[in-house]
């Protein structure tokens, strides 16, 4: 045994010299040039560089840069769409077509002018390769069988989108914003597609371009894609026959960088002009460095933990209170997650339409004693939480676990890779779970119906919502998350949701406990470089170098 | 000149290193007594030995001495504090609690993990062995086919295996190191045995006919007890790191729990700026593992069977 642990200490010395080497060393790029970007970033996640396959955080923001969309979110009001191909929209009287008229003058990197006919091939074969991101198409009643009808250029610059429910417009929209609906150039992706045998699961004769656009590029956005080494690199260029205002930079390269100590280290050095993934203690070494500069932006990302309503215990309602009661959300706020988010209590993160900034709740032993008293359970009780082993989590859940003592609660940490505690949270099998939920789109309905939608609470239940998941049957408010959906006036919308916060802050059995915010930290060289609200409005056009 | 003269004072220095002891406890004492000074000549095992008493003391009065609550933490106020910062001898860890008071109340989880696995795997290998050994034939070799395949895993694999489909959790890991450790005590007291199995005072018992159990249980066991006590002893440190591997892993003592391998785990992301957090339980890990090894060292110089003349 002790032969055996001295192998490996001395394995983790020598990784550990190598390391402090490595990190030492000046790297071969020095400064990085005047007209190119370097930014140090983690995207490990990126499988495919397809639009209509795409649905990791790290594509999104490649894809943001390359493409357009039909519409965009408007970065100074998250709760609104502007054109961005389109020029103007119309929605019929009934709520089920949309008129598109698109922009003139519009033209791909390839030089092809962009076409209405262009819009509609790219839902088309979103549609149809029914990629992980195509239910945000599809659920507008789009099919394969349908989509060249409901989805269809009616002359060179006009699209219409037919849907199946009078949804409201601002829903429509906020998922037409989404990677997926990015506009993709017909004649070069067809030209690149690769025919194919139909069978039972994919009954088309052609791949649509999916195998070429995995790593290739056929887009009108401000930069092209020049290449993507998969945990190595990625080159952007600036796409010189791009429509808009030409950016800045003529280059723009993405380092996989996994590690924030590493990125500091190179940000320090220069090698690297913007470091993307850092933990709060470099996020400050870095803000207190001279040259240096942080830039931060609220994502639509949310971290709670929920309560099991199948635990007799915690189906209480004087429960569910205590235990909102029971965290220390000022210390959690100015400590653990300092510089990487920020305290909220609604299930609605600040900046979609909506969204609720209340918070009620505070670290009150004394309270919530008292509700655990009216609930019977004046000595206390013993609960387990699945908890992901990685961090802020963990370092939450050992605070909650703190806090909970006080009151007499006995938390017991089971803790597990991200696919255990997951699984066991699915099936419905956890007592408390602790984890995040990210919005699939900038729509409150992507958070409304996964927090306050659960037609049917058995085991059988088909909408495997986060109130399913939790068991929670939230009676009524399952018919006003629909509603919301339905309605036109978005302010009438916006109303109905800030109601279902409410009564989700007051009786739903999540404590909610923080909105996740991004952080780069950046080169004071650089002039404009700015976080976007969302992970797909993270916009380089922008930003230059002195 | 009577006899009564003649005969050491009892419990004196002669009356123990009386070439003639006049009782059973005399000689018993007697010997105990050369141990201990044959232990005592080496310097270096006598701060082994205190190392451990040390040991045993702190976790004995670990709710007095501790200064701070080490399970609850001031995360708004005493996060990440240096050694030194008021109060805080040793500085503060990542959810504001004491480094110094979970050291020492994790000196009682160390000392739980050394003596469940002494308590359990030392039996077992010595049961394991002595009968091996003593009965020979096919249930010497059925068992030592058994420990041969517990042998045949690395240690610590093993052990991560048996925590993995147990699960997490401190009395997990103890039963999954005491299960790796008992094959090497099966060996060496199934050595001794065959040792000393066909000697003459083995056969004479069996003359006057004592059963097999009432020889290996009173006649082989206590004769192979001094080498297992050496090996047992020098396991210890191997056996702290071994829990504190699993710790470090997520695999032994779940939080809040002050064991030192997770309390190291969790330091681990402040190395660049705050060292003190994962260094300070690694150092308590090291001395406790420095004093057994150092205690094991001189109980083996000490008892020691040829040179004490058996």
């Amino acid at each position: 045994m002790i032969d055996l642990l001295n192998k490996r200490v001395r394995l983790m010395a020598t990784s550990a010299a190598l390391a402090l080497l490595l990190a030492g060393t000046p790297q071969a790029f020095a400064a990085t040039p005047a007209d190119t970007l370097v930014q140090g970033w983690a995207f490990d996640d990126i499988i495919t560089l397809d639009p209509a396959e795409a649905f990791e955080i790290s594509t999104a923001e490649v894809t943001a840069n390359t493409y357009n969309k039909l519409v965009a979110l408007d970065l100074n009001d998250t709760s609104k769409v502007v054109g961005e191909l389109a020029d103007s929209w119309t929605v019929s009287d009934d709520g089920l077509t949309y008129t598109f008229k698109l922009k003139s003058g519009l033209t791909f990197a390839s030089g092809n002018p962009v076409t209405a006919e262009d819009v509609a091939f790219s839902f088309e074969r979103a549609v149809k390769l029914d990629k992980s991101p195509a239910f945000l198409l599809t659920q507008f009643g789009l099919n394969g069988d349908n989509v060249t009808e409901k989805a269809k250029a009616s002359d060179e610059s006009t699209f219409v989108l037919t849907v199946d429910k009078p949804y409201a417009p601002s829903f429509v929209l906020n998922v037409l914003t989404s990677t997926v609906a990015s506009v993709v150039d017909k004649k070069v992706v067809m030209e690149n597609a690769k025919s194919v045998t139909p069978s039972d699961d994919y009954k088309y004769d052609s791949d649509f371009g999916n195998e070429f656009l995995k790593t290739g590029y056929a887009g009108s956005g401000p930069f092209k894609l020049r290449e993507w080494r998969a945990n190595e690199v990625i080159v952007l260029e600036r796409n010189d026959s791009y429509f808009g205002e030409k950016p800045p930079l003529a280059r723009v390269i993405y380092r996989h960088m996994k590690e924030s100590a590493g990125q500091r280290l190179a940000l320090e050095n220069g090698d690297i002009d913007v470091a993307r993934n850092l933990e709060p203690g470099d996020i400050q070494a870095i803000s207190d460095k001279e040259g240096l500069d942080t830039t931060s932006a609220p994502k639509g990302t949310i971290y709670y933990f929920s309560l099991n309503q199948k635990n007799e215990n915690l189906a209480k309602p004087e429960v569910i209170e205590a235990f909102k009661y029971l965290v220390d959300y000022d210390a959690i706020g100015e400590t653990l997650i300092k510089g990487i988010g920020t305290i909220h209590q609604t299930f609605l993160p600040a900046g979609q339409l909506g969204a609720l900034d209340e918070k009620p709740y505070s670290l009150n032993v004394e309270k919530a004693k008292e509700l655990l008293a009216k609930a019977g359970l004046a000595d206390g009780l013993t609960v387990t939480m699945d908890v992901r082993n990685t961090q802020p989590v963990t370092g939450i859940a050992e605070n909650v676990q703190q806090t909970l003592a006080q009151a007499g609660i006995k938390l017991e940490i089971i803790p597990g890779d991200g696919k255990q505690t997951l699984t066991k949270y699915r099936a419905r099998q956890h007592d408390i779970y602790i984890g995040q939920w990210g919005s699939d789109y900038f729509d409150p309905n992507s958070n409304a119906e996964t927090f306050t939608f659960n037609p049917d609470n058995s085991d059988e239940g088909t909408n495997k919502t986060l109130a399913w998941r939790n068991a929670w049957d939230p009676a009524e408010l399952s018919e006003k998350t629909q509603a919301a959906l339905l309605e036109k006036d978005s302010a009438k919308r916006a109303a109905i949701y800030e109601e279902l916060q409410k009564e989700v802050l007051a009786r739903g059995p999540f404590v909610i406990v923080f909105q996740q915010t991004e952080v780069a930290g950046y080169s004071d060289k650089l002039k404009n470089y700015k976080l976007g609200p969302s992970f797909d409005t993270n916009f380089l056009y922008a930003v230059s170098k002195e | 000149m009577s006899i009564v003269e003649t005969s050491p004072r009892p419990y004196s220095r002669e009356w123990l290193l009386s070439e003639r002891p006049a009782s059973r406890r005399q000689a018993r004492l007697g010997r105990a007594y050369v141990i201990w000074r044959r232990f005592s000549e080496n310097r270096l095992a006598l701060l082994g030995l205190m190392i451990i008493i040390g040991l045993l003391v702190v976790a004995a009065f670990a709710d007095v001495l501790a200064p701070h609550n080490p399970l609850q933490g001031d995360l708004r106020n005493a996060r990440l504090l240096p050694p030194g910062a008021d109060g805080y001898l040793l500085g503060s860890d990542d959810q504001g609690r004491d480094i110094l008071s979970r050291l020492i109340h994790g000196t009682r989880l160390t000392l739980l993990v050394v003596v469940l696995v002494a308590t359990i795997a030392a039996p077992v290998g010595l049961i394991v062995g002595t009968v091996s050994g003593y009965a020979g034939g096919w249930i010497d070799a059925v068992l030592m086919r058994i420990t041969d395949i517990f042998l045949a895993f690395p240690k610590l694999v093993l052990a991560l295996a048996l925590v993995a489909a147990l699960g997490p959790g401190i009395e997990n890991a103890i039963l999954a190191i005491a299960v790796t450790s008992w094959p090497p005590y099966a060996r060496i007291a199934r050595a001794e045995t065959m040792t000393f199995r066909h000697s003459e005072f083995i056969s004479a018992v069996r003359l006057m006919g004592a059963s097999p159990f009432r020889i290996v249980l009173r006649h082989v066991m206590p004769l192979c007890l001094s080498s297992l006590i050496v090996r047992v002893t020098l396991d210890m440190a191997g056996i702290i790191l071994t829990a504190a591997g699993l710790g470090f892993l997520g695999l032994g003592a779940q939080p809040p729990l002050p064991e030192w391998g997770a309390m190291i785990a969790s330091g681990r992301r402040f190395i660049l700026d705050q060292w003190w957090v994962a260094a300070m339980p690694g150092i308590a890990i090291l001395i406790v593992s420095l004093g057994f090894n150092l205690l094991g060292d001189g109980l083996r110089d000490a008892l020691d069977p040829k040179e004490a003349g058996q």
